[in-house]
């Protein structure tokens, strides 16, 4: 066997340089940040209404509309990023699940006129077609996001806790080589 | 990439966001036991594999959630349609 | 003019002038020229040596078509290209070519010898020849035949580089920046809609670049298309491949231009564009002629020479010869002879030329040979004549000549086309494969739509030549050697379409991807076959269109980047008490905790020790976790799992078996029922998206009737276990709410309180046959908590451990590990879980399997336990098992060891196996050959400490 003098390092070693930030982080026209702590639910329903019953608030009904901080996901499936400390009934007994998942995800925040290229480098969504106000569930590369437009340059990003290294850091490597050569 | 039209989204996603699911329109017996070893194995085994058109499951794992039915041509890999989970047939 | 740089023209900037280096030799050319034009404005004419035969080889094509060109550019350690196009190398200062395939020099090639005795490699000669003896080959003839025929070097360290990509979205992608591209970019922008333009060369303009008359135009266009405010131009850009629904892949070069002082920021982006339609203006390439000696350096494609004198001011000879059966040639010589080039005479096979160039020819002087073929080139390093003759039989004469043109007609580049499985129809006019249907939104426009005019000419395999093709050195294809006499041995020896000639022969088959060669051998088969070009068929078109970097497909996944690692909140804790980490799945998981000095089987025996006699603690977080929440959630358990779940309390925790349809395990955990409607389900680490979706799969499509919905919540609770005697008392002081005493909180349970002011779901569990808890916290909180457990520990020895102690632990008490002991083809009763199925319900998910005849049937694989007679041997798992050790080879295997470790609790070897009517063996003595002999073992039911489980209940 020829030896060729390349050493791959084992995943688990070279990764183990990596830390979570604690941000911000500023590139050329987009700044990289966490979101404020939230409390996150996940709701669940075959009918919206026994849902609205049990929070006491109007669901959004068709999928990628969100409303007071509750974004609606599926045709049955609802995520909510509500003030830190928000409880919300459980709805026991009824068709329904409500499930507090606050500390499954963390929350990131891109903002500037470069951010959407950041979020492009990696999600194969055509953003930029994303409503302001709308949110969606879907990948950047191979991790599970969901995206909410917050506005027209800030973008709201949760991912689960243990991705959330990984996803730091990919956009620190878009935001350090992408900033200003992006599509029109 | 594909792209996949999701009947619940209703929108074209990225292929990306899907998972396939295998053959649709083979309903779990709703009692199995009354099933034949070679009437279970059918059901079990035995897929249609069509050069063509194909009936298909397609889950939007990374999107609604939601599994539901496309039909592609598998020489082409053109999508003829998407339908959601429980509609008959097309 | 100046050497070969013709004393005015050109697009190069003659103010500025860059030095580089080729073969170690200074070298120096203007800005803006490629490595080709500035080597050639030197009067370099040799630039590599051919794959087999280390001919001498010069420049054939201007473009991404070159395949003889080729160099390796070296730009500092682990930054080493190779089988470049010397056409497609801008050069910048401190640039440094090498030519490739020589040894020692260019000039002075000692492997040329192949040429001499180039008679003896025709195609087929490698298969034909290395056959003896068996196992030479790859010993023997493979290095050496590497040694002799090769491309550059491949890379031997580590890509120092970044690399960029991104998703992009536009209403018009258009491929190839031409005049038509250019045109329909500005069409499309006027249309509102994002269009990105992309183009592989330095700048816009692609054949216009050689056309100064159009330079006015271009340069207004190119103004345009930079201020639109919805036009993204991507120059150095190659388009790879088109994938399905106008997905179209290419890849940027943003600093192999640059000196290295210049460059910045990554070297590449790859660019994965869906478009709404994909315009194709990829323009089209000229062909070569096949005629004895076409490969000797200064013979060239006319447009090559056009391009070198109208772009670059280069001239490619002092006295040029054009081989034409095309009107192109005839205006490629006309352009030239004006730019001041000079041009000795035209050679047309034809007799009919149009009459305007015939009468354009006379008036510049240039000497017409109508109705005549070039037969023989002379010259070995360089052209010094031709020999040519009327229909290339009769008449022979000799014309002096330093370069020779060929104008062969033109191959639309139909690549991307074909990739989109767009359809290809055979035009006889043109010689060539055309665009005809596509079910994309995909359309062609320029040459490559045939929608240019390059005049007419004919079509033609070989120029027809006095001597037979079987002596001829007519080359087909440049890169890979072959020549026309290949492809008629190949048709002799009895291939017949051109996807096994283009094998037999490699024709087609080199980096260039025959671009240059495939219709020429198209046509050359047809001939010999005596057949239409139609009925030969006609070699598939594969991304990516010229070679590409691996950097670039990475994009940023290179190095920590590469894949995610997943780790959980208490991993830092664990890295620094130094623990040594293992992969599982995408976590890192802490596999042991070793003090100074010891390796793993010391800190595993004492980690497993400390656990049996005091209490251990082990970071659980990554187990897979589901909250099964709705008022048909026990109905929905009941019918996934094996086991009852409808009558299980809230309160109270139950092991769920999992099986496939099929029938075979395929995942376990604990579950805990909460409330009626609310169960905490776990699963393997692994195994937790799988069984998710698999049980997302049965609620939607199957029993869509049951109210009840699934919550990954994997990520949402850190669990910390608590395994050993001294569980309890170490928790106790830290607990608010919960009675941890054995007669309120008895095994298999769950309770929920607060530990240190968090809220808590306490698990009585235990996967180590010791008193265990399993202490779930919000995952933000799991780490202060760890530590308060860590802190209260030191008063009763806690010792951290890691997933080999775990595994050492749970073999000790038989307990399977989903994927170790089981590989999809396990079912309960083969691991010895009977126990668990429920026999008296009427259905669940694997049920109807159960009873089918092979699952059945005797003699299946059963889990058992081996004790090896030296309770020392520690057998190797995956080991095979055999009844009788003298048995000759090949032995029958019964089965594999599936789990095996040293326990330190016992003092000796313990394992788990598979083996064949395993129960029916207890007593037993098998045997695991290995390398260093037979080990015996003595087979035993697989609980190897405390068979009561009176530890449990402490």
């Amino acid at each position: 066997m020829v030896e060729i003098g390349v050493k791959i390092a084992p995943v688990a070693v070279s990764a183990a340089d990596l830390k979570l930030g604690s941000g911000p982080v500023e590139g050329t026209g987009v700044r990289l940040s966490h979101a404020e702590t939230k409390a996150r639910y996940s709701l669940r329903a075959r009918d919206a209404a026994v849902l609205d019953g049990v929070l006491g608030r109007k669901l959004p009904a068709k999928i990628g509309d969100t409303a007071d901080g509750i974004a609606c996901l599926g045709p049955d499936e609802w995520y909510a990023l509500l003030p830190e400390g928000t409880t919300l009934p459980k709805g026991e007994g009824l068709p329904v699940s409500v499930v507090d998942v606050s500390s499954r995800a963390l929350g990131f925040v891109l903002e500037g006129p470069g951010a959407l290229a950041v979020l492009s480098s990696g999600c194969p969504l055509d953003l930029a077609k994303l409503a302001v106000g709308r949110a969606t569930r879907t990948v950047f590369e191979t991790v599970e996001i969901v995206v909410w437009r917050e506005a027209e340059d800030r973008w709201h990003v949760e991912v689960w806790r243990s991705f959330a290294i990984w996803l730091w850091h990919a956009f620190l490597a878009a935001m350090h080589s992408s900033g200003g050569h992006a599509a029109k | 990439m594909l792209l996949i039209h999701c009947p619940y989204c209703e929108e074209a996603r990225p292929e990306v966001e899907f998972v396939y699911g295998g053959e649709a329109h083979i309903a779990r017996p709703l009692d199995p036991s009354t099933y034949s070893d070679a009437e279970w194995e059918e059901f079990l085994y035995i897929r249609s594999n069509p050069r063509g058109r194909h009936h298909e499951r397609w889950r939007h794992t990374h999107g609604c959630g939601r599994f539901f039915n496309a039909v592609r041509d598998t020489v082409t890999d053109v999508f003829e349609t998407t339908y959601k989970a429980g509609e008959p047939r097309k | 003019m100046s050497g070969f740089r013709l004393a005015d023209g050109g697009r190069v900037d003659r103010r500025t002038k860059r030095s580089f280096t080729f073969d170690g030799k200074a070298q120096w050319g203007y800005a803006g020229d490629s490595l080709a034009s500035a080597l050639l404005a030197q009067g370099q004419m040799l630039f590599g040596r051919s794959f087999k035969y280390h001919r001498p080889r010069g420049i054939l094509g201007a473009g991404v078509e070159e395949p003889n060109a080729l160099v390796t550019v070296d730009r500092g350690p682990g930054r080493v290209t190779p089988n470049l196009r010397a056409p497609s190398v801008p050069i910048y200062d401190g640039l440094h070519a090498t030519s490739q395939n020589r040894f020692p020099s260019l000039k002075t090639d000692l492997l040329a010898v192949n040429n001499v005795f180039s008679a003896f490699f025709p195609a087929g000669f490698y298969n034909k020849t290395f056959m003896w003896p068996r196992g030479a080959w790859e010993k023997v003839y493979e290095p050496i035949i590497r040694r002799l025929a090769g491309l550059g070097d491949s890379p031997k360290t580590r890509d120092p580089d970044h690399y960029d990509a991104t998703y992009a979205h536009c209403e018009t992608l258009i491929v190839g920046a031409g005049p038509a591209g250019v045109a329909a970019a500005l069409d499309a922008a006027a249309g509102g809609g994002r269009v990105i333009l992309i183009d592989e060369q330095e700048e816009i303009g692609g054949g216009a670049l050689s056309d100064p008359a159009q330079w006015g135009w271009l340069a207004e266009a190119s103004a345009k298309l930079a201020a639109a405010g919805n036009v993204t131009v991507l120059s150095r850009t190659t388009a790879i491949g088109h994938y399905h629904q106008n997905f179209v892949v290419a890849a940027e070069r943003l600093t192999d231009h640059l000196s290295l002082a210049e460059a910045e920021g990554p070297r590449e982006k790859l660019w994965r564009i869906r478009a709404g339609e994909v315009v194709l203006a990829m323009g089209a390439i000229e062909r070569p002629l096949v005629f004895e000696g076409n490969d000797v350096p200064g013979v060239m494609l006319a447009s090559a020479a056009r391009t070198f004198a109208l772009r670059y001011g280069v001239a490619v000879g002092r006295k040029l010869v054009v081989m034409a059966v095309h009107d192109s040639g005839w205006r490629d010589a006309l352009a030239l002879q004006e730019a001041g080039v000079n041009i000795a005479a035209i050679v047309d096979l034809r007799r009919d030329i149009d009459p305007a160039l015939a009468e354009a020819a006379r008036a510049a002087r240039i000497g017409c040979y109508t109705g005549y073929a070039v037969t023989k080139v002379t010259g070995r390093q360089a052209v010094t004549g031709v020999k040519i003759a009327l229909d290339g039989v009769a008449k022979e004469q000799s014309l002096e000549c330093d370069a020779v043109l060929m104008a062969g007609g033109w191959t639309p580049t139909v690549h991307l086309w074909s990739h989109a499985k767009g359809t290809l129809r055979w035009d006889e006019a043109w010689g060539a494969y055309l665009p005809d249907k596509s079910h994309e939104n995909l359309r062609c426009v320029g040459a490559c739509a045939v929608a240019w005019d390059f005049g007419s000419g004919l079509a033609i395999g070989a120029l027809p030549a006095a001597k037979p093709l079987h002596e001829s050195k007519a080359f087909v294809d440049f890169q890979n050697d072959v020549k026309a006499r290949d492809i008629g041995l190949a048709v002799q020896e009895g291939f017949r379409s051109i996807e096994h000639i283009k094998r037999y022969t490699t024709n087609g088959m080199a980096t260039d991807q025959g671009k240059t060669s495939n219709l020429n051998g198209l046509q050359i088969a047809s001939d010999v076959l005596a057949k239409p070009v139609t009925e030969i068929g006609l070699t598939t078109f594969r991304p990516p269109y010229t070679p590409q970097s691996f950097g670039a497909m990475l994009g940023h996944h290179k190095e920590a980047l590469f894949q995610p690692l997943r780790k959980t909140g208490i991993d830092d804790w664990a890295e620094r008490k130094g623990a040594v980490y293992e992969n599982v799945a995408q976590w890192r998981r802490a596999r042991y905790f070793p003090l100074i000095g010891e390796d793993m089987d010391a800190a595993v025996a004492r980690e497993c020790l400390g656990v049996r006699s005091a209490v251990g603690i082990f970071d659980a977080s990554t187990l897979g976790k589901i909250e099964v929440v709705g008022p048909d959630a026990a109905e929905f358990l009941n019918r996934m799992y094996t086991n009852p779940w409808k009558s299980l309390e809230p309160g109270r925790c139950r092991y769920g078996l999992l099986l496939g349809e099929h029938g075979f395990i395929i995942d376990d955990g604990v579950s805990a029922r909460l409330a009626p409607d609310r169960f905490h389900l776990t699963t393997t680490t692994g195994g937790a998206a799988r069984v998710l979706g698999m049980m997302e799969d049965y609620l939607q499509t199957e029993w869509s009737d049951l109210d009840v919905w699934l919550t990954s919540t994997t990520e949402q609770w850190a669990v910390i276990a608590l395994q050993g005697p001294k569980a309890r008392e170490v928790i106790a002081p830290l607990m608010e709410g919960i009675d941890l005493s054995a007669e309120a909180f008895p095994h298999m349970a769950v309770r929920e309180g607060h530990i240190c002011g968090v809220e808590t779901r306490l698990f009585r569990v235990s996967f180590t046959g010791e008193l265990g808890f399993e202490v779930n916290v919000p995952a933000q909180h799991g780490r202060m908590v760890w530590e308060a457990i860590w802190a209260e520990g030191q008063k009763h020895g806690v010792v951290p451990y890691g997933t080999e102690t775990m595994h050492v632990l749970r073999a000790e008490k038989g307990f399977i590990i989903v994927g170790q002991d089981t590989d999809g083809t396990v079912t309960p009763d083969d691991a010895g879980l009977g126990w668990a199925v429920g026999k008296k319900k009427p259905d669940f998910v694997g049920k109807r399997s159960l009873a089918r005849p092979d699952i059945v049937a005797t003699g299946r694989k059963q889990l058992v336990g081996l004790l090896t007679d030296d309770p020392q041997a520690v057998l190797e798992e995956g080991a095979q098992i055999v009844a009788d050790p003298n048995q000759p080879v090949p032995m029958t295997m019964i089965g594999h060891v599936t789990s095996s470790y040293h326990s330190a609790t016992l003092g000796r070897s313990i394992a788990m196996a598979l083996v064949a009517g395993g129960r029916d063996r207890m007593g037993e003595t098998l045997h695991v050959p290995m390398p260093g002999g037979v080990i015996s073992a003595k087979v035993v039911a697989p609980m190897f400490y405390d068979a009561e489980g009176s530890r449990l209940n402490g």
